[in-house]
């Protein structure tokens, strides 16, 4: 493995284009599930944040943080994934713009 | 610049383009596979923050098990490619737009504030993965045992919510 500096700000760099990048997704598409991917994005931007921090402070509690947070992830994704496919078989269409039974 | 630091960029950038390409793609199976292509770099970068277990379960759980079970929604929902013209209002769009700069230039602001560390490097340090096994496993057991519960309820929840309902 390479030993070296890496700044914490190329790491904190990186974590906020990528959290922008999913916020920009999130904003934009109109797919539920591009949607749910770019909010997957994001979630990994601050799990790089989080281990930037952790090397940084050379504390190991990030790296449990981040370990538990991709645990609720695929936990998250599966019951995400699931409530398309009900959605799907009630509305037949994932686009967010059509989906407005709760809209006044 | 350091031979880490050089790679730690290149990882990053590979991964910055990809959610790039995932974000415009309006055919949404090319944008999970671009995902996938953005978290591999994301392990790479893990490895050199000296989190290989990390890494590895980041390849293992998000690129291999969760965006694969998007890919098998998506197959199986036969969603469309996206409309060129949107169904929503025009304004939505421009709207967007703007919430997003600003929340870029919050998130650079905040960064800018709090520089004083971003100086410090993340990366001439060695994490043993016994040690953040030991982590785990002593003062984190109970999280983890709550978290074994949860992953049972989502895969109940799951069930439950997919389930075609019976037709009496």
């Amino acid at each position: 493995m390479i030993v070296g500096g890496i700044p914490l700000g190329d790491v904190l760099l990186a974590s906020g284009a990528l959290f922008v990048i999913g916020i920009a997704g999130a904003l934009l598409r109109r797919n539920a599930i591009s949607i749910f991917l770019s909010v997957e994005l994001m979630m990994n931007a601050a799990n790089l944040a989080v281990l930037g921090y952790a090397a940084a402070l050379h504390n190991l509690e990030g790296q449990v943080v981040v370990f538990f947070v991709i645990a609720i992830a695929a936990a998250e994704a599966a019951v995400g994934l699931a409530i398309f496919v009900a959605l799907f078989r009630h509305t037949e269409t994932i686009d967010v713009n059509r989906i407005n039974l709760l809209k006044w | 610049m350091t031979a880490a630091r050089l790679a730690f960029d290149a990882a990053a950038g590979v991964a910055i383009i990809f959610a790039c390409v995932m974000v415009v793609h309006r055919n949404p199976v090319k944008s999970v596979l671009a995902l996938v292509v953005s978290f591999f770099a994301l392990a790479v970068t893990y490895v050199l923050l000296s989190a290989p277990l990390i890494a590895a379960v980041q390849v293992i759980v998000y690129a291999g098990a969760i965006l694969v079970l998007f890919l098998f929604v998506l197959m199986l929902l036969n969603v469309p490619e996206e409309a060129r013209r949107g169904s929503g209002h025009p304004i939505q769009n421009f709207l967007a737009s703007v919430a997003i700069v600003v929340f870029a230039a919050a998130l650079l602001a905040v960064f800018r504030a709090y520089g004083g560390i971003a100086s410090q490097p993340a990366g001439d340090w060695k994490a043993d993965v016994a040690d953040v096994a030991r982590l785990v496993f002593s003062e984190h057991l109970l999280s983890f045992e709550a978290l074994s519960v949860l992953l049972l309820a989502a895969l109940v929840g799951a069930f439950t919510l997919a389930r075609r309902e019976s037709r009496s």
